[in-house]
């Protein structure tokens, strides 16, 4: 499953031919995994909507409980991502030559309403006006380290094709409101979808990207197959592929399942 | 073959250990300017040394013996050992009742100042851009409160030290051209025996793109005090954690003394990993025998 470190070998993944699938088991997984999660959605405890990410999957995959004790805020971490792949758009499309001229673009663009008294698109665009010179200097660093990691690990002219770069999907569930979940992915070719990941290498993280192949699989028109679904720590450099087939959508929903458990868990406790 | 142990004993055991001492022997030291820091690291970059493809293999295997040595000493149960250069090389000062010292409170907000320098070439009033950077890692919170209550002498005092450290910084440290790729604040975890054992430590500034086989990038690490040959250690540990990483080290290491000014750069060899590597599976062997 996992792999040693390699470049090279990271941009190859993403552009070898992912391989072939009976179309008609492909069918019948996927027909299965939509009945699976409705039943899930219909049948759970603790009421209300759901809406899970990679970030509470990941959670309960490895301690049990999906949600964090402390609420989400936003800091030099939780916002490198968005600033950094706004600065890998823009040095895929040309339009500046290197991270650091990207991610000073991306928080020009994010504080510019703060300027001239508009009301910023987002919160994080909010938070960041707010901040001092200082402060918007020390995100603008975090951004720039990740998005550099980013560029650097791959071959980014030898990506043929269509490259989609940091655009999370959304799944919903077709007989409900109660359940969403969504695929997280950096860099989407033809054949492949990249997932950088942080923290320690875990024995879950197969079933973390089996998450991302389902939503994938059920968004998608009847019968398409997404590509593997590569992950890839930065820190290590050592790589972990999933290769799409029938077995690991029922991983994703199994995935799922516990999820919704741990989170139900959290509710009753 | 011995249980807990990925390579025979002989493959690795049989290795010439080299002294892992005076780290920065053969390097250029001076108390010059940034220019000159950049003109020492760009000196010859044109020739890159190439690395053996087989080094990082070796090193790890090496490496792999003795984490799985502890992996057997500790247990099944055991949770994942995380170890830095504080646990493999020790670091002075920071103990138990000294979270919030005077030299980890410098050493932070100096090394918040670098990363703005770096990234904008200067820096306002210290004391204001220091903890404004901190503000923005909710892990500093404690910090941060505990430098806002400060009496007003001690800030002062604190404010002073600081404008000393980034006036050698601002001296210092080399205005890197974008395109040279500078980043702050790298990470790097090496997993080992399947990942019960991680490695880890952070680059404070790295430039330049890791390409296979050919030694491409450039380490500059800061120190805002203790020991200098201590802190070469460190950036020799970096690196060879760079080489686990990529395959190959980064070329060449700077370090910067911020609280004296004291600079030098010396190139990477393969000796200072084989050295850094013996202390290591010196130090894993220990933590194994202490729970053996």
């Amino acid at each position: 499953m996992a792999e040693g470190p390699g470049p090279a070998r990271l941009t190859d993944l993403l552009v070898a031919p992912a391989p072939a699938i009976n179309p008609e088991a492909w069918r019948a997984a996927t027909a299965w995994s939509a009945e699976a999660l409705s039943g899930l959605a219909a049948g759970g405890a603790g009421g209300g909507p759901r809406r899970l990410t990679e970030y509470q999957v990941r959670r309960a995959l490895s301690s049990g409980d999906p949600w964090p004790e402390t609420p989400f805020a936003w800091s030099a971490r939780t916002t490198r991502r968005a600033l950094g792949l706004h600065a890998v758009r823009l040095l895929v499309a040309g339009r500046v030559r290197n991270p650091t001229d990207g991610v000073r673009a991306a928080l020009a663009e994010a504080t510019r309403g703060a300027g001239d008294g508009r009301r910023p698109r987002c919160a994080m665009d909010r938070w960041l006006s707010g901040l001092p010179p200082a402060g918007r200097a020390a995100v603008g660093a975090e951004a720039v380290t990740w998005s550099t990691r980013l560029w650097c690990a791959l071959d980014w002219e030898a990506l043929d094709g269509p490259v989609v770069i940091g655009r999370d999907h959304w799944w919903d569930g077709p007989r409900s409101s109660l359940l969403a979940l969504r695929s997280r992915a950096e860099v989407r070719t033809a054949s492949a979808h990249l997932v950088v990941l942080s923290g320690s290498r875990r024995s879950s993280v197969r079933s973390e990207l089996s998450v991302v192949a389902l939503v994938e699989a059920l968004r998608s028109r009847e019968g398409y197959v997404p590509g593997r679904i590569v992950g890839w720590w930065p820190d290590s450099g050592h790589l972990v592929r999933v290769e799409v087939e029938p077995a690991v959508l029922s991983e994703g929903v199994a995935a799922v399942e516990t999820t919704l458990r741990g989170r139900q868990g959290r509710a009753a406790a | 073959m011995p249980a807990g142990r990925v390579t025979p004993r002989w493959h690795t055991a049989g290795m010439v250990v080299m002294a892992p001492a005076v780290a920065h022997r053969g390097g250029t030291e001076s108390r010059a300017g940034r220019d000159d820091v950049l003109a020492l690291l760009r000196n010859g970059s044109g020739q890159r040394p190439r690395f053996d493809p087989g080094l990082a293999g070796g090193l790890r295997a090496w490496l792999e013996d003795a984490a799985c040595e502890v992996v057997t000493a500790r247990g099944d149960g055991a949770p994942v050992l995380f170890l830095g250069a504080r646990q493999l090389l020790g670091e002075p000062g920071n103990g138990v009742g000294e979270a919030f010292s005077w030299p980890m409170v410098t050493a932070c907000l100096v090394h918040a100042l670098f990363r703005q320098i770096v990234l904008t070439g200067s820096v306002g009033d210290p004391l204001s851009d220091g903890t404004g950077a901190l503000r923005v890692d909710p892990g500093r919170a404690g910090l941060v409160r505990h430098i806002e209550a400060l009496p007003a002498p001690e800030r002062e005092a604190l404010a002073g030290v600081l404008a000393g450290h980034v006036a050698h910084l601002t001296a210092l440290t080399p205005h890197f051209a974008p395109g040279w790729l500078p980043r702050t604040d790298d990470r790097v975890a090496i997993p080992l025996a399947g990942g019960r054992v991680v490695l880890h430590g952070v680059f404070d500034l790295l430039v330049g793109a890791p390409v296979a086989a050919t030694a491409s990038q450039c380490a500059l690490g800061l120190t805002s005090g203790g020991p200098w040959e201590r802190a070469w250690r460190v950036l020799h540990y970096l690196a060879l954690l760079e080489t686990l990483r990529s395959g190959t080290p980064p070329f060449r290491l700077a370090l910067i003394h911020s609280a004296s000014g004291r600079t030098a750069v010396e190139d990477v060899r393969e000796e200072h990993l084989r050295a850094v590597v013996a202390h290591l599976v010196a130090r894993l062997s220990g933590i194994a025998g202490a729970h053996g």
